[in-house]
């Protein structure tokens, strides 16, 4: 609980109108694109300046206060769950363009500012921003720094961390750092690229310089439909084999189809196994990898293949791609969305895995994934109104992410760990590696403030040494619970 | 070895050998060169230099240990025995190498199946995969393939007090965690040892043509470079790698362009037609090696520079006005990521205000110059580094968890960390 003084010192840093306190505006904060989890925050500030986010901090600092950054909200692990007796740092506010530097390409951002617009605010000139989560639209700059962002297109362009030449941090002490700069290779230790990806755990990002990229001559979107995932999955070992690097290759399964259908009617051919392939650069290179991709197509047996023939075109394939997530809902009261990795040549074996599992708890799973990288995202549906229903689908999609590290894989491609995968970073991460990246935690958070009990399985403090797993006070209070 | 050792080198080489046998134990001057065989044996070595307060160098060919402030140190860790290639997942395109490996010997076996780890370091027949990443070296492919930080997807260090850890993984998408590997990545062994490495590959550039282009009427001004280099870069072409050529002998632009064989004549043209009354005149792929030709001279002075890509070619002028002075000359081989090479041949007492004036005039937006080769009669009157730009504080804390006893390479990196 807050005092007064710290409420009126909240207020003093950030105004009357950047100060939340009303419980049912507080309600607004309770939890992220994860709603499992819910903890009301005690704030909510919302800063429109590095020094209003700097006297923020420093007030935390002094009374060691939690405090969790949030951008948009729409993060889907939990990052920007509040920590209990905590404040929540909104990032809103501060959403302006600060610079356009086409000639370096480079664009400086306030943490605020929504991905697509950085986009929208270069394309005119050419340019554009790579880095596209599904929720571009709305997701901010901040948050893609903060979760390491991906999307269907860094297959060839990279994440966030590509893209990201300088970040100003406000520390959790409070002092405003600079790390990076504008141009590469900063004598020092890489700091801005351990921070991108740390998920608001080492401080808050108040302005970040980016890097643009040239739009390619064409882009090009083809898809193609098998009778099963396996002859998709094959396609895209094919093209790899092949010495090609695709912008981007997606596969749906039959039951991502359906939904995405009855949510944005993107006319995708009825099948077991969608391809969507892009290709982008100099236009005649592009045709003829178009027909060399066509040919793999048919070699392993599709039975339609369409090459999007305008941009609306190509926009409406994406449309039904991007809408997958939140379309699963036309087809299932609830459902869990999860975001494993694996060596792609393990996508046969694995799907195979989920289908038994699948099977065997009576659930259905339907699968949307970026092939080319080996990021699944198994949907695990269920229906919340059947006693145990839940409790089943939540095992389903941890075992599921558990046979993902089996493979040699990840927990997580671009969600993040957050709130919801700390017991299996556990499981991907020994103690000793975990131990490691603690080291860093310390460094930069001595006092564990900022998004304190998260990522890790469970947070130690700087100067405590490894032990057995406790409860934290949330679990004890019956507020949250880890599954 | 450090004075207060409880036991004399021949001892301290006599307990090492215990770890990693006796031939691969040996004293040389005042270190002892010590060559474990795998993860578990540097760790043992690192575990017995940290209990005894002695300091660490890793090494693997050696090629840039001129790189940083210089350490005298108890140990040499050569990663020479600890040199294979242990996976390469080609249907994955990822591999995990270890970090004795040289870097051509890498890439041969990477190009059996039409593969590369897209990165141009110098010396690569000499350079192991360790030096190369603990410098964070890069060439001339970065500007379509990104640098280290966007191709190495995981790592296994170990740590001043025998902490063998792993981060990242061998999936190139990967968010789980702290990217340790980042961390490392530059670190010029000041953090920890660097064992193994995964990286993400690339197809091979199966087919690719380099155009050289010179100023109209051989004008000799690097500024006439900016306008063709803005229009290229801004081009629907893209290129591998781009690279301005001055100095006395040669005002030159190098483009390379990797595509589909039958596409390669198409972008000579539209290069041509880019470069405007800029001329092509040669199609050499041997001026690739201009990087590493800045160091052939032992005297020279050669500087790293990280500029603004905008801003090369100014620069490059700068300093070929300033070679016009007595007994000076520069050589500049500028990248057009911005990051440049610079060679010079002068008497020691200009370097130190030529620096300074070059420091002062990158730092307008945020650039930075290293000295990377620096004669003994520099040494210690001017930092190879430069200023703190500002998270030295934050740097040292990072040391200071990591390396608490300060073994590994003391004082070598910025700001004598």
């Amino acid at each position: 609980m807050l005092t007064a003084s710290q409420i009126a010192g909240l207020r003093a840093s950030v105004g009357e109108g950047g100060l939340i306190t009303g419980p049912s505006q507080l309600q607004t904060y309770e939890c992220d694109g994860l709603t499992n989890f819910r903890v009301m925050p005690e704030a909510v500030v919302l800063p429109r300046s590095a020094e209003q986010v700097q006297a923020v901090v420093r007030l935390c600092a002094r009374y060691k206060i939690p405090f969790v950054s949030r951008g948009a909200g729409t993060g889907l692990s939990g990052g920007a769950l509040p920590a209990a007796g905590g404040i929540v740092i909104s990032l809103a506010r501060m959403n302006r363009i600060l610079n356009v530097d086409l000639a370096n390409r480079q664009v400086v951002v306030e943490p605020g500012v929504i991905n697509a617009h950085v986009t929208q605010r270069i394309s005119a000139q050419g340019y554009f921003y790579a880095p596209d989560p599904s929720s571009q639209s709305v997701c901010t700059i901040g948050g893609n720094v903060a979760e390491n962002s991906g999307g269907a297109h860094c297959l060839k362009y990279g994440f966030t961390v590509t893209h990201v030449l300088a970040i100003d941090v406000v520390l959790p002490s409070g002092e405003l750092v600079q790390l990076g700069s504008p141009t590469l290779d900063t004598p020092g230790y890489d700091l801005p690229g351990v921070f991108v990806g740390s998920e608001g755990t080492l401080g808050v990002a108040t302005k970040i310089t980016l890097r643009i990229v040239k739009r390619p001559e064409v882009v090009q979107t083809l898809l193609a439909a098998f009778d099963s995932i396996h002859a998709a999955g094959q396609t895209v070992s094919d093209i790899i084999a092949a010495r090609m690097l695709p912008s981007a290759m997606e596969i749906m399964d039959a039951l991502a189809i359906q939904a995405a259908e009855a949510a944005v009617h993107a006319h995708y051919p009825v099948c077991k196994g969608l391809l969507l392939v892009e290709l982008d650069g100099p236009r005649s290179e592009v045709d003829a990898l178009m027909l060399a991709v066509q040919k793999l197509c048919r070699n392993n047996g599709a039975w339609e293949i369409r090459v999007a023939q305008s941009e609306q075109e190509r926009a409406m394939v994406w449309k039904g791609r991007k809408a997958a997530f939140a379309a699963v809902g036309r087809i299932s009261p609830n459902y869990i969305v999860q975001d494993g990795v694996i060596p792609r040549t393990a996508l046969s074996h694995l799907l195979d895995q989920i289908d038994r599992l699948a099977c065997a708890a009576g659930l259905r799973v339907a699968n949307v994934f970026h092939a080319g990288d080996g990021n699944l995202h198994p949907l695990v549906l269920y229906d919340q109104a059947v006693s145990g229903q839940e409790e089943k689908a939540l095992e389903l999609s941890y075992r599921i992410l558990r046979l993902c590290v089996d493979h040699g894989g990840s927990i997580t491609g671009e969600h993040g760990v957050g709130k919801e995968k700390q017991e299996a970073l556990g499981y991907m991460f020994s103690e000793p590696d975990l131990a490691t990246m603690q080291l860093v935690r310390c460094a930069f958070d001595p006092e564990n403030i900022a998004n304190p009990d998260k990522v890790f399985p469970r947070p130690r403090l700087c100067a405590e040494k490894p032990g057995p797993y406790t409860p934290h006070p949330l679990e004890t209070a019956g507020i949250a619970e880890i599954f | 070895m450090t004075t207060s050792a409880a036991f004399t080198l021949e001892q301290g080489a006599a307990r090492l050998a215990a770890i990693v046998g006796a031939e691969h134990s040996i004293v040389r001057g005042e270190t002892i060169v010590a060559a474990p065989a795998g993860v578990q044996q540097v760790a043992e070595v690192l575990r017995f230099a940290n209990a005894n307060g002695l300091t660490v160098m890793p090494t693997g060919s050696g090629t840039k240990l001129g790189w940083g402030n210089p350490v005298v140190p108890d140990i040499k860790l050569s990663m020479k025995r600890i040199c294979q290639l242990r996976d390469h997942a080609w249907q994955d395109m990822t591999c995990t190498v270890e970090a004795g490996c040289s870097w051509a010997a890498m890439q041969a076996q990477l190009r059996e199946h039409g593969q590369m780890v897209a990165l141009d370091p110098l010396w690569p027949d000499r350079a192991t995969i360790g030096g190369i990443v603990a410098s964070n070296d890069s060439g001339a492919l970065r500007l379509k393939y990104g640098g280290l930080r966007d191709l190495i997807i995981g790592m296994t260090v170990v740590l001043a007090d025998g902490t063998v850890a792993k981060s990242g993984g061998k999936v190139v998408k990967n968010v789980a965690g702290y990217d340790i590997h980042k961390l490392m990545t530059g670190s010029f062994g000041t953090l920890g040892v660097i064992v193994e490495v995964n990286f993400r590959l690339h197809p091979a550039e199966e087919h690719s043509r380099t155009w050289t282009a010179v100023a109209p009427n051989g004008a000799g001004d690097a500024k006439l470079f900016a306008e063709p280099l803005r229009a290229l870069m801004d081009s629907l072409m893209v290129p591998s790698s781009v690279q301005l050529r001055i100095s006395r002998n040669e005002f030159a632009l190098d483009v390379r362009i990797a595509g589909l064989a039958e596409c390669l004549d198409e972008y000579g043209a539209s290069l041509q037609t880019t470069l405007g009354d800029f001329p092509i005149v040669g199609w050499a792929q041997n001026v690739w090696s201009a990087r590493e030709q800045m160091f052939d001279d032992e005297d020279s002075v050669v500087l790293k520079i990280a500029a603004l890509p905008a801003e090369i070619c100014s620069i490059s002028a700068e300093l070929y006005q300033w070679s016009f002075g007595d007994g000076r000359d520069v050589k500049v081989l500028a990248q057009a990521t911005g990051l440049m090479t610079v060679a010079i041949e002068a008497t020691p007492e200009l370097v130190p205000a030529l620096v300074e004036r070059l420091r002062a005039r990158v730092h307008e937006f945020g650039g930075s110059v290293v000295m990377l080769q620096i004669p003994d009669a520099l040494r210690g009157k001017i930092d190879v580094w430069g200023p703190d730009q500002g998270s030295g504080a934050l740097m040292n804390e990072v040391k200071r968890r990591f390396d608490p006893g300060r073994i590994l390479n003391p004082g070598r990196f910025v700001g004598n960390i």
